[in-house]
């Protein structure tokens, strides 16, 4: 079978496909990336949050005496003197963004909950005196967990998942020759990126607020900022130039910038808001605990003739946040019959938020293995299995697929890693006492479209410009930007600067569900595209212009050199032609709005500050990334540890924008998937519903030490359905499968069935 | 307001090869040192509580994390940060090798890593990539660059080994 080579695709440009070091590469190997929280004010003072120590209940008296005498300390806000907020309705409440504001009452929702803020000269002096602030609580009954006995289900009407079906659900499985369900459950998990949350917040003498924080969407946290003060979108800016990881935590603007931008105001001077990185625990970020129920129904020869899905999941006392895992049993295989309902259970927790995949990751690890043990009954290759259930068009929606090649990737993975020479009884493979477990999962991502704009510049000295208010969470957005317009324009890579994470640039959507290459590809091609023809009707119709040639596709820009195609003239740099026609430079902004909505102000704010204009985007055929990934496990027979020896994986991304950057993408899910399937849960002491492993020594994420060999291999061809440029999502799909591979794994080494992440030792022995 | 004690004469600290004499209390940590009064953003605070290594800086040649340190404990002691591997605009072969292998992403924890790695090269500790995982495990990565980082360390001890590189 051939697979193609991304490199090698016709598609691909001087740039636009190439593997290319990231373009802010020095910045960042030489210290002088400017994250959010290291813009240096003068007069900065530093605030510090005080949490609340249980879970529910209501605050009773709070004495500050003791901390207001510390030294440096300026300022301590609570809810009897904080200034009151207006709530943000830019997305609905619960889904990524929590609607809970703080300081605004006494009732406690959750342990941790900010309750106080200290404001001192320093750093260490506002983490002293918080310490010092003393609180009464009038206390209530909490509910720890999803399994408090206290805890009661609810339904979510109106949820994304909640009772959606097709065919007849409960007939086909009466009907089916082999029958099957099991329960996973999976822990709370945190997105955990390296650099914590925190802002800085400024506001002017015109009653402007400025605000550096980290963003996976500086345009979202505007609105917020604008929803909350109640001031007008255009007197806040929010700065966000890097980014140090997101993984959906940093989505939305949360607690801890709302508080350094109250605190700013009320100090009438710059306030820096550092979460410790216990706060980071106890206040955002979580992916909520999970059960899933999974019913199979199949013939003999191993079709699936039904597939039930039924999802309960932890959330928040003030919000309905649905992490629905059924998202991907609804269009991998080709089920006629299929049910998914969702439940919720209401715990004494923060509202959850995104974590890299949200439920696609978590229900590709239920339906992977399901599909694992369904494989075993049937004692059919877990591959061939997959194959009889090949879904030929989105079973969902019964339209065709804008390109699946989900068999090519199990065949290239397969081939990869040497799966024909795997021996499949469990238990069957061994290397003195280690136990060796093959397995594989497949996931699937699917592509949405959000607008966006950009802005692209030609400068007298012929350098390009490209602007953009979205994010870079380290996927390259800087890289693939520059790239983009390079080619669009004709110039050399090293000619574009490409300037993002702030919302005096134009506008741009959410930097997640790994939209944003896309997109912004997208908006800068065709901002890119303009300018040039913007450059060369003065270069064929200025009386200033060397050459003879009237229209514009007569000319050819090459190497930031513009000539005529049929070569009757020189050629003449970009910077030269500026002078030329008298041109400081050419400025563009364009946008990917529908052409019908483009002109109406309120439809753009909608597309770059709600979730509205989110969607497929296609409406004639299914876009979704694809891989199969395949891992080997050793397990220690005597004491039941897992270490994984090797991963591989292949991916269905449409064409690579650069394949170096998205290869690392890939591997960085798979390695987060492996933190889901052996390392990762939050542990909660149940009588204070208080996260114990509040910190990175507990709560345990890959280290350096756990990480094997790693392969990828791209399987994908452009894609023109899914995005302007032929690419399809690649930041989430890696974590998509990486924990079922490896869970699939263990029982091929033990041949025991743990159905509950992470696999850790003792449910090994 | 009270007035709070700070050490007398100030913290006087070698960064890079510069002076500064710091008015700062005596429980201020060196990361903090750096970042909030030095204005040395390179050096980042992941955990403040040694645990993921972003704060990696070196004293005296070797490999300390700054925020269980004291600022006060380094005085005189020679201070190196990711702002004083680059001699004069030119890469070290560490940082060039990172870039070469993309062996960052978000790159909030590269300026560790790449402090972690000279130091790891410098104890010689990269004849495998088994050695080089554990003794670059105090440096946590979460958008999981660590195939990558274990190339570019490898890479660029091979470099600095052949005498194409320097040593810090």
């Amino acid at each position: 079978m051939a697979v193609p080579n991304s490199e090698s695709l016709k598609s691909n440009g001087t740039y636009l496909g190439r593997r290319i070091a990231r373009s802010d590469g020095v910045a960042k190997v030489t210290g002088r990336a400017d994250y959010a929280l290291e813009h240096d004010l003068a007069g900065t003072v530093h605030a510090v949050i005080v949490e609340s120590t249980v879970p529910s209940g209501r605050i009773g008296n709070i004495d500050l005496a003791a901390a207001r005498t510390m030294p440096g300390v300026l300022r301590i806000l609570t809810h009897a003197d904080a200034l009151p907020l207006k709530s943000c309705p830019m997305v609905p409440a619960g889904s990524v963004m929590e609607s809970f504001l703080p300081l605004q009452d006494d009732r406690i929702r959750y342990n941790g909950q900010p309750i106080a803020l200290v404001v001192a000269d320093s750093f260490d002096h506002a983490t002293e005196a918080a310490g010092r602030v003393r609180i009464d609580y009038k206390t209530e009954l909490a509910v720890a967990d999803i399994d408090d006995p206290t805890a009661t289900l609810i339904d979510v009407p109106g949820a994304p998942s909640s009772g959606l079906a097709r065919g007849d659900a409960k007939g086909a499985l009466a009907a089916a020759a082999v029958r099957m369900d099991v329960v996973y459950t999976t822990p709370r998990e945190y997105s955990c990126p390296m650099e914590p949350l925190g802002a800085i917040a400024a506001w002017g003498n015109d009653g402007g607020l400025t605000v550096w924080m980290p963003s996976q969407w500086a345009e979202g946290a505007r609105r917020a900022f604008s929803d909350w003060f109640a001031i007008p979108m255009n007197k806040v800016r929010v700065v966000s130039p890097f980014v140090g990881g997101g993984f959906g935590v940093k989505v939305t603007a949360h607690a801890d910038s709302l508080l350094a931008a109250m605190a700013a105001r009320e100090m009438r001077r710059p306030v820096k808001l550092a979460l410790s990185r216990p706060q980071n625990f106890t206040g955002n970020g979580l992916r909520p605990a999970i059960r899933q129920k999974l019913t199979l129904g199949a013939s003999e020869d191993g079709k699936l003739q039904v597939l039930i899905h039924e999802n309960t999941s932890e959330t928040s006392v003030d919000d309905d946040y649905v992490e629905g895992g059924a998202a991907t049993a609804r269009v991998m295989y080709a089920v006629p019959n299929l049910s998914s309902t969702q439940k919720l259970v209401r715990v004494s927790s923060f509202t959850p938020s995104w974590k890299r995949a949200p439920g696609e990751a978590i229900g590709a690890y239920a339906l992977e293995s399901a599909m694992d043990e369904l494989a075993y009954k049937l004692k059919l290759d877990p591959i061939e299995l997959r194959l009889r259930n090949y879904a030929s068009q989105d079973p969902e929606s019964a339209k065709p697929w804008s390109s699946r090649r989900l068999r090519e990737a199990y065949e290239a993975g397969a081939r990869a890693f040497g799966w024909e020479r795997r021996s499949p009884e469990p238990r069957s493979m061994r290397d003195g006492r280690e136990l060796i477990g093959w397995g594989m999962a497949g996931g699937a991502f699917p592509n949405v479209h959000t607008p966006g704009e950009a802005r692209v510049t030609i400068a007298a000295d012929g350098s390009i410009e490209v602007a953009s208010s979205g994010a870079d969470i380290g996927g390259g957005t800087y890289t693939i930007l520059a790239q983009t317009a390079a080619d669009a324009l004709g110039v050399p890579f090293e000619q574009v600067r490409v300037r993002l994470g702030d919302t005096s640039l134009p506008r741009a959507p959410v930097a997640g569900v790994s939209q944003i290459a896309n997109l912004l590809t997208g908006a800068v091609d065709k901002t890119a595209r303009a300018a040039r023809e913007e450059l060369l009707t003065l270069a064929s119709s200025h009386a200033g212009s060397p050459f003879k040639a009237k229209r514009v596709n007569d000319f050819t820009i090459k190497d930031g050199k513009i000539a005529p195609t049929d070569g009757s003239a020189e050629a003449v740099m970009i910077s030269e032609l500026m002078r030329m026609v008298g041109r400081d430079r050419i400025e563009v902004t364009r946008n990917t709005m529908p052409a019908e909505k483009a002109s109406s102000e309120a439809e753009q704010r909608d597309a770059y500050d709600s979730f509205k204009y989110m969607g497929p985007p296609s409406s004639t055929h299914a876009t979704y990334a694809w891989c199969a990934q395949f891992v080997e496990v050793r397990v220690d027979e005597d004491y039941g540890t897992v270490r994984v020896r090797r991963m591989v994986g292949a991916f269905d991304c449409g064409r690579l924008y650069n394949p170096k950057l998205a290869e690392s993408q890939w591997k960085g899910g798979m390695i987060m998937g492996m933190g889901e399937a052996l390392l990762e849960a939050i542990h909660i002491d149940r009588r204070y519903a208080r996260i114990t492993n509040n910190n990175l020594a507990d709560y345990v994420v890959p280290v350096n030490a756990d990480v094997p060999d790693i392969e990828v291999i791209s399987v994908g061809e452009p894609d023109f359905h899914a995005s302007a440029l032929g690419g399809k999502t690649v930041g989430e799909i890696g974590v998509v499968g990486a924990a079922a591979a490896i869970a699939n794994a263990v029982f091929h080494a033990t041949g025991k069935r743990v159905r509950d992440l992470p696999i850790t030792m003792e449910k090994l022995m | 307001m009270v007035k709070s004690p700070i050490t007398g004469g100030g913290v006087r600290l070698r960064i890079n090869g510069s002076e500064h004499l710091l008015q700062i209390e005596p429980r201020v940590t060196l990361l903090d040192a750096l970042r909030e009064y030095v204005h040395l953003n390179g050096t980042k605070k992941g955990c403040d509580q040694g645990q993921c290594g972003a704060c990696t800086v070196h004293v005296d040649g070797r490999r300390v994390l700054a925020c269980l340190t004291l600022a006060s404990q380094v005085e005189g002691l020679a201070i190196t940060t990711i702002e004083g591997l680059a001699v004069n605009g030119s890469l070290h072969p560490v940082q060039e090798a990172f870039i070469r292998h993309d062996a960052f992403q978000c790159g909030y924890c590269t300026s560790g890593q790449i402090m972690s790695a000279v130091g790891c090269i410098d104890e010689g500790r990269t004849e495998s990539d088994t050695t080089v995982r554990e003794y670059m495990s105090g440096n946590l990565c979460r958008c999981g660059a660590y195939p990558h980082i274990v190339a570019a360390v490898r890479d660029a001890a091979q470099a600095m080994d052949s005498g194409e590189g320097r040593s810090r």
